[in-house]
């Protein structure tokens, strides 16, 4: 096991609960990543001065228009990308588990890539065409999942099953955009590709503020299945006899994550890993209850991926490397690391 | 109470329709060769397995017609082992799927030989202290959640509570579980491989085969070394019974 912060140490002279100790600690760092990240960029701006009215026009107009959605927006699609992982690991009792395994992020992905390469030059609200482009892929795949599941019935053999209609889905998905980048145009190829390795760049206040209102919607969703994702830890059916209804648990974590995660790939691509890092170190830490687990999964991961970004946006300044290739190239390695750690203690 | 009316299930594995009562108090054990439906029944009487034939009433009221949520105030159900998905503290586990007092967990820890083990983490337990901890789980949401509402201890099911248990500890866990019986008026209804200790423990026993009900009653009705070596296809030998008139059943050579 990796070493982390005993919380239980703090109790002596902080007499509240572990669970508001954990959860205003990762906001109070959330506030402090969203402060230097506000603050940092190729063009040096300071939000305070930007607030009180003290900065030059181009300064406001950067901050307003373009930094203040983009941080709200990777504050969205991290709370997002990661507690919807967290809901996954729960319902499918698998700390491997993730959106991107049962193919919902794939495609969503598909969608938006068809979209981008057969419609767009329509020109009509390419932004929004994008956005129901991805909300509808997640979905599709949301309920071919389910039918297969549904035939199946319960027990864990449905499980396996939903794995590997993931698994198709996933390989079909890769086939499909494969095809699609050999008839794109070299216009479309180079978007696709900026697109596919996941970035913040195309948070526009028209956008952001609806994935906002619907993320907060879906995320809300998987709070109030935290005490009904404990229970199923128990099995489908010790679960039910301690009053769980399993398949109405099941429909509402599937739903609210497709959509939302379907949401987060039309907007920003596929940002790899935050799904499956950031529930899985946190559950090292604060043990699998998800009254806890989701909101610190949320908080912790709207976190990683304001740094991600901020990192991703001023290291090789002015250039701008893609915020999904940079939480790849840090969490792939961390993750396989994490993965021999926990064979060898076994 | 629990009853049931020619309640039975259609699709494999079958169950044929029965008739029986469980009633508060009482300690009934389902016996019968692999195979036999024993976890299936239980399945029934849970109320997971709906019944495709006939019905079950708790308390008058047909299973089906049960909200899922006030159903776990009046059954529990500790199936054959399973791993907890993750990485769950002893106590936490026992905690789940009711809202216990910290005096209600520690009693019950304390019930089935856990307190040392309270902090650990469930995954690090040897099967048997495992199997303890599920139903010490069982036990919890019962008197936790039944209490409030209820004129007897409600339904606890059991499928084979004693598999990977010592000798010691299947005799604590069976007096223990008698204990709950007489102390809660709670119903216990336990599937046993171990005919032995059905025959020691339990107030009435059903015997199953393929699907179906042969024989039920008193132990000594029905585990007689008749039956349960044409049943099991097993070779008995006789034993004296226990000083207390119960049968028991060994193994010929």
């Amino acid at each position: 096991m990796i070493a982390l912060p005993n919380t239980d140490r703090f109790r002596v002279w902080l007499p509240v609960s572990r669970t508001t100790r954990v959860l205003v600690g990762l906001t109070a760092a959330l506030l402090l990543a969203l402060g230097w990240s506000a603050a940092s960029g190729a063009l040096g701006i300071s939000p305070w001065g930007v607030l009180r009215g003290q900065a030059d026009p181009l300064s406001v107009q950067v901050w307003w228009q373009l930094r203040l959605p983009r941080l709200l927006l990777g504050v969205a699609v991290g709370a997002m990308l990661a507690g919807s992982g967290a809901a996954m690991q729960g319902l499918f009792r698998n700390p491997l588990a993730d959106p991107t395994l049962l193919g919902l992020a794939s495609g969503a992905g598909l969608f938006v890539a068809v979209w981008i390469v057969l419609f767009q030059d329509s020109g009509a609200g390419s932004l929004y065409g994008q956005f129901a482009a991805g909300f509808l892929g997640a979905l599709c795949v949301c309920l071919i999942v389910f039918g297969i599941a549904k035939r199946q019935g319960g027990g864990s053999a449905a499980v396996m099953t939903l794995l590997l209609a993931g698994l198709a889905i996933n390989t079909l998905a890769g086939a499909g955009g494969g095809v699609l980048a050999f008839i794109a145009s070299d216009e479309q190829l180079r978007q696709l590709s900026l697109w596919g390795m996941g970035t913040l760049t195309n948070a526009l206040w028209r956008t952001t503020a609806l994935a906002l209102v619907l993320i907060a919607a879906a995320l809300w969703l998987l709070m109030r299945s935290a005490r009904e994702l404990d229970l199923l830890q128990l099995g489908e059916a010790t679960a039910h006899a301690a009053g769980l209804d399993a398949s109405r648990l099941k429909r509402r974590v599937v739903v609210a994550t497709s959509l939302g995660v379907g949401l987060c790939v039309a907007l920003t691509g596929v940002i790899g890993f935050l799904g499956l890092l950031v529930p899985h170190c946190l559950r090292l830490w604060l043990g699998p209850g998800h009254r806890l687990l989701l909101p610190a999964s949320m908080i912790g991961g709207a976190l990683l991926l304001v740094v991600a970004d901020t990192l991703a946006r001023t290291v090789a300044a002015p250039a701008e490397i893609p915020v999904g290739l940079l939480t790849s190239l840090l969490g792939g390695p961390y993750f396989l690391y994490l993965l021999m750690r926990r064979n060898r203690a076994c | 109470m629990l009853t049931l009316h020619q309640a039975g299930l259609t699709t494999t594995p079958t169950i044929a329709p029965l008739d029986g009562t469980i009633r508060p108090g009482e300690l009934l054990a389902i016996v019968g060769p692999n195979g036999a439906g024993k976890s299936t029944l239980l399945s029934m009487l849970s109320g997971f397995r709906p019944a495709e034939l006939g019905e079950l009433r708790l308390d008058e009221k047909s299973l089906n017609e049960w909200p899922i949520a006030e159903l776990a105030n009046r059954r529990a159900l500790v199936a054959q082992q399973e791993l907890p998905g993750f990485d769950w503290q002893t106590d936490e586990l026992v905690s789940l799927g009711s809202n216990p007092s910290k005096s209600l967990v520690a009693a019950l820890l304390d019930d089935l030989d856990l307190t040392h083990l309270a902090k650990r983490s469930v995954l690090s337990l040897s099967g048997g202290e495992r199997q303890r901890v599920m139903i010490a789980r069982g036990a919890c949401q019962l008197l936790s959640r039944c209490s409030s509402t209820a004129k007897d201890g409600g339904i606890l099911l059991l499928d084979e509570p004693t598999s990977a248990l010592d000798i010691g500890q299947q005799q604590r866990l069976m007096r223990q579980l008698c204990g709950w019986a007489a102390q809660h008026r709670m119903a216990i209804v336990c599937v046993l491989h171990d005919l032995n200790l059905a025959s020691t423990y339990a107030d009435r026993v059903w015997l199953l085969h393929q699907g179906q009900r042969i024989d039920h009653g008193l132990p000594k009705q029905v585990l007689n070394p008749a039956t349960i070596a044409k049943i099991y296809a097993a070779e008995l030998q006789h034993i004296e019974g226990s000083p207390q008139g119960k049968p028991l059943l060994a193994l010929a050579p």
